[in-house]
């Protein structure tokens, strides 16, 4: 009798316990705790996990002055992809994510799946920022019942980043202007493109672009409906509209217009210096990227890299970031707070300074310093990098992102545009990307 | 502390000599509550003689079961769930992910890569390793310094090695290719076509393994007596006859441990294919070339987020290493019986004999009547029905 009474009373406690923990795990998803402000006596340590070229690096400092008590400890991984795998685990286990993590567009669709572990920014004030932004930047933020769960930082709108140099050797159109209208100018389609590729190689023998890879990726981009459609469903097969655009990249690596280069290694930066490939399909966060590459393979501005604010097909936007904060952070409010402060106009103005990551803020759009010259535009010949990209920001449409959106770029097209590039023939290479996502069972 | 005292106090109560009780004995014996308490105290030590051995072994067991065993059987409740990486356990399917990934074109690919790095790498290395083992073997000069330089490989982390080897495997600007091109041969998709991809990794792989293999060979080499070799020497054999015929045999035991680490590690090999085209989308080759068995449960896991197959993937490759640890096993087996000189046959007629020698004297011992002898002779029965 005794024993059993104590039982009793163990298991009211636990039971209490477990309900109080479940109170406290609702209160905080509920309503944003009031934790005191950070301050000297009350430091806050945030972590901050990025990726690729954000040029959020040079910021924390200036932030960690102005806030005494908060000490930024950040994180930056190479490349979105790795970025991906390394949310995912962490987001998985539970355990070990940042205080603020950048998530990538491509991830929306996984992230909208779980999007009720990360905070509300309402909660935080994001109501009254939302006209900072360009209007379809907060939409792709929002999940399905409203709440907003990321700060825009970056978009990609696109350019051609060209060679000026290996155009002029060529005897062709290498100042900005006249190279934009070789292409085809404001109006330029992907056969324009093509075309005068067509006419570098005939007369050099070389390349056109990098590689089919993110060819590919721009021309799906810049449809309104992509990989899936509005409603969620698969748009592959079937999809006139892509299958064309696929026969038209066929018919260009078929006629030697790309050099096949490994995405994201281009040779250690060397493909860039020694005229493998003369364009290359440029979003505004590339740039910082191309400068990089050509750094890191011990060239410079001479190099002849040049910006031009055309794209063939239209309008077209890859990728973009946001800044989320993950509910498992203990201090949200501060979180919030830095994530605020890195994405209004002033900090993002000068992440662009520094990696050419074109913001998303309306205010840092039109600011001197995203419009004027600065080290990213004295690399690619004193091109007016801001104005161009802000020109080519204009009328892009927001894609849908699916769930499965990211394993399809990577996974069935990317193998197939590599097999383009290696030679093989349009319609096989997309048929076997076709039997890969079959495969992968992706539905 | 208190059990510790009072143990004490009883062993000198024990030194007393008989016939001369201790006051504290005889105070023991009127009492009836310090009786109680001696009773508590005697069963608390049988307790302690029985439990505290489990006790003291309990950390090995407790921590395998939080770290071997409970992973294991976790993993099997995720293999027979519809388990998203993000969403969580989903519906139970049973079988159906086993059954998803034996139908899978991608998980027998992943497996014939496995086993194809696993075979390039492994003959080659232990060939390589014994031969390297064998002039180690040999009275040279500076002989420290050529082991310890065979070991430096092994002291490279992984990760260094296939930066290093995928640098100078690529395809457009690595060193081996523009090597190949000077010599006016055509370059090699090193890491594009099936059979150069598995070359490359298995290069990367030898070169790492093949010296710490060669010290483990040596380590046995050196233990065989030098006498056998002396007199093979005097009867005018060569030294490679004397290797295949002495050196060769004596070191079987330690070629079998050598053979059963390399094929654990090369069934499980990662690092080196998930990095040696860290920029690759698909992890493991464009058209998985030469994406092995782990790195596709990886990629199921981590980049499709199917956490269940992964899972039902994880178990097969446990099965199969089992089974390949078991065929080793036996296959050992009678190596080592054949190295001792005496087949399985024989050492049964041996045992045989033995038990027979046993029985005749435990019913010799039992007719003499010899007091004290049962004892052993039940302790050799036992024996020999072992």
């Amino acid at each position: 009798m005794k024993t059993s009474s104590k039982t009793k009373l163990a298991q009211s406690v636990a039971l209490l316990g477990t309900l109080a923990l479940l109170a406290t795990g609702c209160s905080n998803a509920g309503n944003a705790p009031k934790a005191d402000a950070a301050s000297t006596d009350n430091p806050v340590t945030l972590t901050v996990t990025t990726f690729g070229a954000m040029g959020l690096d040079g910021l924390y400092e200036k932030y960690e002055k102005e806030n005494p008590g908060v000490t930024i400890e950040a994180t930056n991984i190479d490349t979105g992809g790795n970025a991906l795998v390394d949310w995912k685990t962490k987001q998985a286990s539970g355990a070990g994510l940042p205080d603020i993590q950048a998530v990538e567009e491509g991830w929306l669709g996984q992230v909208m799946a779980v999007s009720d572990s990360f905070s509300d920014l309402r909660d935080y004030g994001i109501e009254d920022l939302k006209s900072q932004w360009v209007d379809w930047k907060v939409e792709q933020a929002t999940d399905k019942d409203g709440r907003i769960i990321g700060y825009g930082t970056d978009i990609g709108p696109e350019g051609i980043c060209y060679n000026s140099k290996l155009l002029e050797k060529a005897g062709m159109p290498s100042e900005r202007g006249e190279f934009a209208e070789f292409i085809g100018g404001q109006d330029s389609t992907w056969e324009d493109y093509f075309a005068a590729g067509k006419k570098y190689e005939e007369k050099t023998g070389k390349a056109w672009f990098d590689q089919s890879g993110f060819v590919w990726n721009a021309m799906v981009n810049q449809l309104t409906e992509g990989y899936y459609k509005k409603d969620g469903s698969l748009n592959i097969d079937g999809n006139a509209e892509l299958s064309n655009r696929w026969k038209m990249l066929a018919d260009a690596t078929e006629a030697g217009l790309s050099s096949g280069q490994t995405q994201w290694d281009w040779g250690k930066g060397q493909a860039f210096l020694d005229g493998s490939f003369a364009t290359m399909p440029c979003p505004g966060w590339m740039l910082g990227n191309v400068k990089g590459q050509v750094e890191g393979a011990g060239g410079d501005a001479t190099s002849g890299w040049d910006f031009a604010g055309v794209f063939p097909g239209g309008p077209a936007n890859w990728g973009g970031t946001f800044l989320t904060v993950p509910t498992t952070s203990k201090n949200p409010a501060e979180a919030a707070k830095l994530a605020t402060w890195l994405t209004s106009a002033q900090p993002q103005a000068a992440a662009f300074e520094a990696a050419g990551t074109f913001p998303s803020n309306l205010e840092a759009q039109s600011s001197e310093q995203v419009t004027g010259s600065n080290e990213l535009t004295k690399f690619f010949n004193d091109a007016p990098i801001g104005q161009l990209l802000a020109e080519r920001a204009e009328g892009v449409k927001a894609q849908f992102k699916g769930a499965d959106d990211s394993v399809i770029q990577e996974q069935v097209f990317g193998p197939a545009t590599i097999a383009l590039d290696g030679g093989k023939d349009g319609q096989a290479a997309w048929d076997e990307a076709m039997s890969t996502m079959k495969n992968l069972d992706i539905k | 502390m208190s059990i510790m005292t009072n143990n004490a106090s009883d062993a000198t109560g024990a030194a007393v000599p008989p016939g001369e009780p201790t006051p504290d004995a005889v105070h023991r014996a009127g009492d009836p509550v310090q009786e109680k308490k001696m009773r508590r105290r005697h069963r608390w030590g049988q307790i302690d003689f029985k439990y505290s051995p489990y006790l003291y072994v309990s950390p090995f067991f407790i921590l395998f079961a939080l770290v071997g065993l409970f992973p294991l059987i976790y993993t099997f409740v995720v293999s027979i769930n519809d388990w998203d990486l993000l969403g969580g356990a989903g519906e139970w399917v049973g079988l159906d992910n086993y059954v998803a990934e034996i139908s899978s074109p991608l998980f027998w690919n992943s497996l014939f890569n496995t086993f194809s790095i696993f075979l390039l790498s492994a003959i080659p290395q232990l060939l390589v390793a014994t031969f390297i083992a064998a002039i180690l073997d040999q009275n040279i000069r500076a002989k420290t310094f050529w082991r310890m330089s065979v070991l430096i490989p092994y002291v490279v982390t992984p990760v260094a090695v296939t930066l290093i080897f995928s640098s100078a495997f690529d395809e457009k600007y690595g060193l081996i290719n523009n090597l190949l091109q000077t010599i006016n041969i055509d370059p090699v998709a090193w890491k594009s076509e099936v059979i150069p991809s598995h070359l490359a990794i298995a290069t990367m792989v030898n070169w790492r393994w093949t010296g710490y293999n060669a010290l483990i060979l040596l380590a046995a080499m050196q233990a065989v007596p030098r006498e056998l070799h002396e007199s093979a020497a005097i009867d005018g054999a060569g030294s490679l006859r004397r290797f295949f015929a002495i050196t060769l045999p004596s070191i079987r035991p330690t070629m079998i441990f050598v053979v059963i680490t390399a094929t654990i590690g090369g069934l499980q090999i990662f690092t080196e294919p998930k990095l040696f085209n860290p920029s690759s989308s698909v992890p493991g080759g464009p058209e998985r070339e030469y994406q092995t068995t782990v790195l596709y449960l990886w990629d199921l896991a981590f980049n499709r987020g199917d956490f269940g197959r992964a899972s039902a993937v994880a178990w097969m490759l446990f099965l199969i290493i089992i089974l390949i640890g078991l065929i080793n096993f036996f296959l050992s087996g009678s190596i080592a019986s054949s190295a001792e000189g005496g087949s399985r046959k024989n050492r049964r007629q041996q045992r045989i004999a033995h038990k027979h020698a046993v029985q005749m004297a435990q019913s010799k011992i039992a007719s003499n009547g010899m007091p004290g002898s049962n004892g052993t002779a039940g302790e050799k029965g036992g024996e020999s029905h072992e």
